[in-house]
């Protein structure tokens, strides 16, 4: 828990006051009509866009996610934060096409894009299931800072929940999108302030820039264990370094040490300490050999907890295998493959741990390269394609859209990469840590630790800002595919301006009431339910979200088998096939070529044995939002209609 | 004929040219030297510098590729955006065409 000064208060009050009065003073813009209070009446110049994709795209977990990549995997983790990178190719293909659809959502664009019923059927599934995942996402972020508020001041979960999203509400309800960009502007700014402040002050805290790189280049080695949890009770175990091409053995324990089922409060602790001093005190030995520091003689180990193995490094090579044995080294079980040996590699980005193998491979950078920038031809091959196509089209040109995407994404990858160096110093810190749990709330502790009295309520306020963004911005989104989707297009096309705006903020309302729901029941389980469903949206329908924008042929039909396979196959592959021993756990990157292919089998043939869209309705899609890629046959009819100049 | 085109009429902005696939490029180094240079720099690594600073030229050249076509698209398309809403409304009060 922490305690706030006086001063702490002030900046904390001061902001959000600010930030509500800001977002409420659009309120008569923002109730002009549907298209004011959902994309700010389409007018906005590329840089508040820009700053409300990088505002929206900063949320309370995203610290956390990126010092649980950093931490273990040292700059080369920030890959993992690349996805985002779709942009780079989006805000030069997708992002024009979809602007120029001007379709208010992606759920929309599919009834420009495809005909008849399928388009129909593809309207209502995009717009049902964004309304479910901005429910959820609202619930997971208000959660967060739910926990967040608990960690600090000990309040009840719900508390931190429901006040904060409840703020943000105050707002977007009044003002609708205008309020949201224009909150999220200012939101950006502080965020950015606050995140370079607690990075520099992590760095400092750390020894400064050449304290970090001289520690990583002297300190012993170390690697994460998770001791499994069907260990029984007083095993005795040993580790084992070895080198994964001519497997001769660096190091072994020189003793058995114990395994244990039961926690001892007392020895955990002696434990964590002593590994904190090997690490940090232990002059790495400057000799061939190289000797196991942790476990040692004498230690014992929680059963399914983690722990960071430590050795001393030596002039090993590059790389090492780390096992564990339970029967006085008869059979070995690997902890880690081709793991780097020292802890200068967490400064090179392109670490990789071989083709295939270990925890970095070349195998692995490859695909998500693949995904993130061939996915930028494609429309929804992101998840946050769908918030992205927001502020498209409240960008008021097609010029500003390109430009505000490509910003605001460039915002976030410096973002990552302040964040980075801080977790780097966070390690050179705490290298012992061998729980995520523990590591991922690395940037929050560097923060709340070291910044002096008086900036912790700056920092608080920063998180709130980045809270109340990405919060504002899944309620207004989640209430435009209720209120443009299915109020507006089913239940009521003859509605009013006034009306749909009253639609607009009652669908709001019941939105953040579902995300309190949502936030107060998800629980591990849940979430990882849920990750496992974002998942089964990338993998399968990635290509297919790629060929509605590049291939006149590809037809609803098509891209509604695809979504249904996608379903099958995921689970499937995923879970059911290597639950019976039918095919291995395979690594994620692999999982998704295989789905990519199987989900092509089936909606290829399907496309092809079902007509291809309205002509004329092509032909209007495709003059209107000049698509790249194979569109010869619309292309064709539209020269001859008279819509397209042949000589062009 | 220069290799770069600066000067686009509306027909042959509309079209799918090199200059895009240039552009796409471009900005694809240009997030990946982003992304490194900024994390090396905040260490104060001369190699940080030296990318960071390649980056910040390779976006200034892709925006200087990119600029012109990208500004005839726009001039043109927002002349014709009035009535594309307006076909936009009209699908979306869609029982009118019952």
């Amino acid at each position: 828990m922490i305690s706030f000064a006086l001063l702490d208060w002030v900046w904390l009050i001061s902001f959000t006051l600010l930030m509500v009065i800001f977002g409420m003073y659009f309120y008569r813009l923002g109730k002009r009509s549907e298209s004011d209070f959902f994309l700010a009446g389409r007018g906005l110049p590329w840089w508040l866009p820009a700053s409300s994709v990088y505002a929206t795209h900063t949320a309370t977990d995203t610290p956390i996610w990126i010092a649980g990549v950093v931490y273990k995997y040292g700059f080369a983790g920030l890959w993992y934060a690349f996805f985002s990178a779709w942009c780079a190719v989006s805000a030069f293909v997708s992002t024009k096409i979809f602007r120029r659809s001007l379709a208010y959502s992606q759920a929309e664009w599919q009834s420009l894009r495809f005909s008849g019923l399928g388009s129909e059927m593809l309207r209502g599934w995009v717009a049902g299931w964004q309304v479910f995942m901005n429910m959820f996402i609202l619930g997971w972020v208000g959660i967060a800072m739910g926990k967040l508020c608990g960690l600090l001041f000990g309040w009840d979960l719900w508390l931190g929940l429901v006040l904060f999203t409840s703020i943000g509400a105050i707002y977007v309800l009044m003002s609708g999108y205008w309020g949201v960009v224009m909150a999220d502007f200012q939101q950006g700014v502080i965020a950015f302030f606050i995140i370079v402040i607690v990075s520099i002050w992590g760095v400092v805290a750390a020894g400064g820039p050449d304290g970090i790189i001289s520690k990583l280049k002297t300190y012993n080695s170390t690697c994460e264990w998770k001791v499994p949890a069907e260990i029984a009770d007083q095993s005795r175990a040993s580790i084992r370094i070895v080198d994964p091409e001519t497997c001769k053995i660096y190091a072994q324990s020189p003793a058995p040490f114990v395994i244990q089922q039961h926690r001892d409060e007392e020895f955990f602790k002696w434990t964590e300490d002593r590994t904190l001093k090997l690490v940090t005190d232990v002059i790495p030995q400057r000799s061939q050999n190289v000797e196991i520091l942790f476990p040692g003689v004498g230690d014992t180990l929680l059963a399914g907890y983690g722990y960071n193995v430590i050795w001393t490094a030596g002039k090993t090579g590059k790389r090492v295998n780390i096992d564990f044995s339970l029967d006085e080294g008869q059979t070995w079980a690997n902890i880690d493959v081709n793991h780097f040996d020292g802890q200068s590699w967490r400064i090179n980005p392109f670490s990789f741990s071989g083709f295939s193998k270990g925890r970095f491979p070349v195998a692995w950078f490859v695909t998500m390269m693949i995904i993130a920038l061939i996915g930028g031809f494609g429309m929804g091959t992101s998840f946050d394609w769908y918030t992205e196509a927001q502020r498209i089209q409240s960008a008021k040109t097609v010029r500003d859209a390109s430009y505000s995407i490509w910003a605001g994404t460039a915002l976030v990858l410096i973002r990552n990469s302040i964040w980075a160096a801080a977790i780097l110093g966070f390690f050179v810190i705490y290298p012992h840590l061998g729980r995520g749990t523990d590591y991922e709330m690395g940037w929050y502790i560097v923060g709340f630790k070291y910044l002096p009295i008086g900036m912790v309520g700056f920092l608080f306020a920063g998180i709130l800002a980045i809270h109340l963004s990405t919060v504002s911005t899944q309620l207004n989104l989640g209430a435009m595919y209720a209120t443009r989707d299915f109020y507006h297009h089913y239940v009521n096309p003859q509605a009013s301006e006034k009306k749909l705006i009253r639609v607009g903020r009652i669908s709001t309302f019941i939105i953040l009431i579902g995300s309190f729901i949502f936030g107060t029941i998800i629980g591990e389980e849940i979430t990882q339910w849920l990750i496992f469903a974002l998942w089964i949206m990338a993998a399968g329908v990635w290509l297919p979200n790629i060929l509605q924008v590049i291939w006149w042929r590809f037809n609803s039909w098509g891209f509604l088998s695809a979504w249904i396979a996608n379903l099958g196959l995921s689970w499937l592959v995923v879970w059911i096939l290597p639950r019976f021993g039918i095919i291995p756990e395979l690594p994620d990157y692999i999982q998704f070529w295989i789905l990519m292919v199987l989900n092509a089998l089936i909606y290829l043939p399907v496309t092809f044995l079902t007509k291809p869209g309205n002509m004329d309705h092509l032909v209007k899609y495709y003059v209107m939002s000049r698509p790249i890629g194979f569109w010869g046959p619309v292309r064709k009819e539209a020269i001859k209609r008279g819509l397209l100049n042949p000589i062009e | 004929m220069s290799l770069i085109r600066r000067v686009w009429t509306p027909g042959a902005a509309d079209e799918w040219r090199k200059e895009d696939w240039i552009a796409i490029v471009l900005s694809v180094i240009s997030y990946i030297t982003l992304t490194v240079g900024v994390a090396l720099s905040f260490l104060l690594l001369t190699a940080g510098f030296i990318i960071l600073g390649v980056s910040i030229v390779i976006t200034l050249l892709m925006y200087w590729v990119i600029d012109p076509k990208l500004r005839m698209i726009s001039s043109e398309y927002e002349k014709k955006q009035k009535d594309y809403l307006k076909r936009l409304e009209e699908i979306q009060k869609w029982e009118d065409q019952k």
